[in-house]
């Protein structure tokens, strides 16, 4: 065989793993996003309840509840991008998050069994979202850097792959953490 | 729970007429064990003159036997040490735990952590089991073997695991496997090259990037599930773990499997033996049972294992 023919080869063997590599990356982050998207959902699903049960007692924060419905609504329109959704849970988020500091100021609210497990249920899924969110991050990190790493940045060009949105931690969370150090 | 220097301030105040009768029976079991081993030593140095041809096999007898008179010696005082002084230590921190000094945790424990590869052989002692703030727990010294067969069909044993093992309730819900271990590969071939073997290690499941460099220089993680490995490892886990870690300044092996965590520590030797050549009042010897008895125990508290996320309530 001659030298001209085998350099070739592992030309071809080297572009194959490159591709195969850089579509795997891709394919992870959109697997990932896929499960940050149901538990996403999960939170969705529980606002009405959530809604429904602190309205009659929170008067004052009537914009607050409106807001989270509304965002909820949005979330729930088809065919919304990627971006928008990491730009609609940080609005969630911190819109939740100002609704359970609220709370604390209504003490019939705060002992109400059903608020209690409503609280409970969103504690646990917001874990999970920060679980999936950091998946992500680290999935779309692997997948930038393959991007725009040499020598996988020249084959990403040519597969028209562009960098990826990671998700940002809300104000709101920051300022928790003191409360969720307490239940992780 | 008593701290560790409540616990080494029970050690010699409570303890210490036990201690001071234990000190005295070590000091003739010594000169006892001393004088048997020279007139041992000369009786096998005189037959093996006789049988100067066969020299491995005399010294092969002459260590077998030796370790099993060594044994033999010991054995009684090493009952009546663990038993007033590893129990009562144990029952300092917390009553309610029931102590053996002979049973070790059940192999099927060992294999299901999935942390090392199945042993052939398997023995231990010191096994705790309780309930610590509503948690169960459970440890014990452990010392798992896998046999080695050579060319010729002779046998030889080599440690897979020795040290400490602990098994726990954790404190949420899951459903896959996550393993953490220590980070070997990277250290030793860097960056690039261990990253590439963690990430091709066949025997494991999917390697898990974790976003806490100091976490991540230190140990390694696998799982069967992106998402809830970092369910499982939060921020502050990560922080409990590397705290524990230095704490206990030996590897560790955790891995968190039908709803248990379960922990190794590799000591390497035999935990909460009595010392025959030192002394059982030495600061440094007590200091080594409390300290080990209170890593064990503690990890309810340290890695905040009785506070349940809500859906475990």
């Amino acid at each position: 065989m001659s030298t001209s023919l085998i350099v070739l080869i592992l030309i071809v063997i080297v572009l194959v793993l490159m591709y195969n590599s850089l579509v795997a990356k891709k394919n992870q982050v959109e697997n990932i996003f896929a499960s940050v998207d149901t538990v996403l959902k999960k939170r969705y699903d529980l606002i009405p309840n959530l809604v429904a049960s602190v309205s009659k007692y929170m008067e004052h924060e009537k914009s607050l509840l409106q807001e989270v419905t509304k965002l909820r609504a949005e979330a729930n329109k088809p065919n919304i991008s990627d971006e928008h959704k990491i730009a609609l849970d940080a609005k969630v988020s911190s819109a939740l998050g100002s609704i359970m500091i609220a709370v604390e100021n209504y003490p019939e609210l705060k002992a109400n069994e059903n608020v209690m497990h409503l609280q409970h249920t969103l504690h646990e899924i917001e874990e999970q979202i920060s679980a999936a969110r950091r998946a992500y991050n680290q999935s779309v990190t692997d997948y930038n850097n393959a991007i725009e790493m040499v020598p996988t940045n020249f084959m990403a060009s040519a597969m028209n792959y562009k960098r990826k949105q990671v998700f940002e931690i809300v104000e709101s969370e920051r300022k928790n953490v003191d409360v969720k150090e307490l239940f992780n | 729970m008593k701290s560790v220097s409540e616990l080494t301030d029970f050690y010699y105040k409570n303890l210490f007429p036990t201690l001071q009768k234990l000190e005295d029976d070590r000091r003739r079991l010594k000169q006892k064990i001393i004088f048997i081993a020279v007139i041992y030593t000369i009786i096998s140095a005189i037959l093996a003159s006789f049988f100067i041809n066969n020299l491995d096999i005399i010294i092969f007898i002459y260590i077998a036997l030796g370790v099993i008179i060594y044994k033999f010696l010991v054995h009684d005082y090493t009952h009546e040490f663990k038993m007033s002084i590893i129990k009562p230590l144990i029952h300092a921190i917390d009553k309610t735990l029931l102590y053996s000094s002979k049973t070790h945790i059940s192999e099927y424990i060992f294999n299901r952590s999935n942390l090392f590869s199945e042993p052939d052989r398997m023995s231990g002692n010191d096994y705790v089991k309780g309930n610590v703030e509503d948690i169960n727990i459970q440890f014990s010294d452990i010392h798992a073997e896998k046999r080695n067969r050579n060319s010729k069909g002779k046998d030889s044993w080599s440690t897979i695991f020795k040290g400490l093992f602990i098994v726990a309730e954790f404190n949420k819900h899951f459903a896959g496997e996550t393993v953490v271990l220590p980070d070997s590969a990277q250290s030793t071939f860097g960056d690039l090259i261990g990253n590439w073997l963690q990430s091709n290690n066949m025997a494991r499941d999917e390697l898990v990037k974790m976003d806490n460099p100091e976490f991540e220089k230190e140990f390694v993680v696998y799982s069967t599930n992106q998402i809830e490995a970092r369910y499982i490892l939060s921020h502050s886990l990560m922080k409990k773990l590397l705290v524990f870690k230095h704490k206990s300044k030996h590897p560790l092996h955790v891995s968190f499997i039908g709803s248990n965590i379960h922990m190794a520590v590799e000591y390497n030797k035999d935990l909460f033996e009595p010392a025959i050549f030192s002394s059982l009042l030495d600061y440094k010897v007590a200091m080594e049972y409390v300290k080990t008895l209170h890593l064990a125990i503690s990890i309810v508290q340290e890695l905040k294992l009785n506070q349940k996320l809500w859906s475990k309530r």
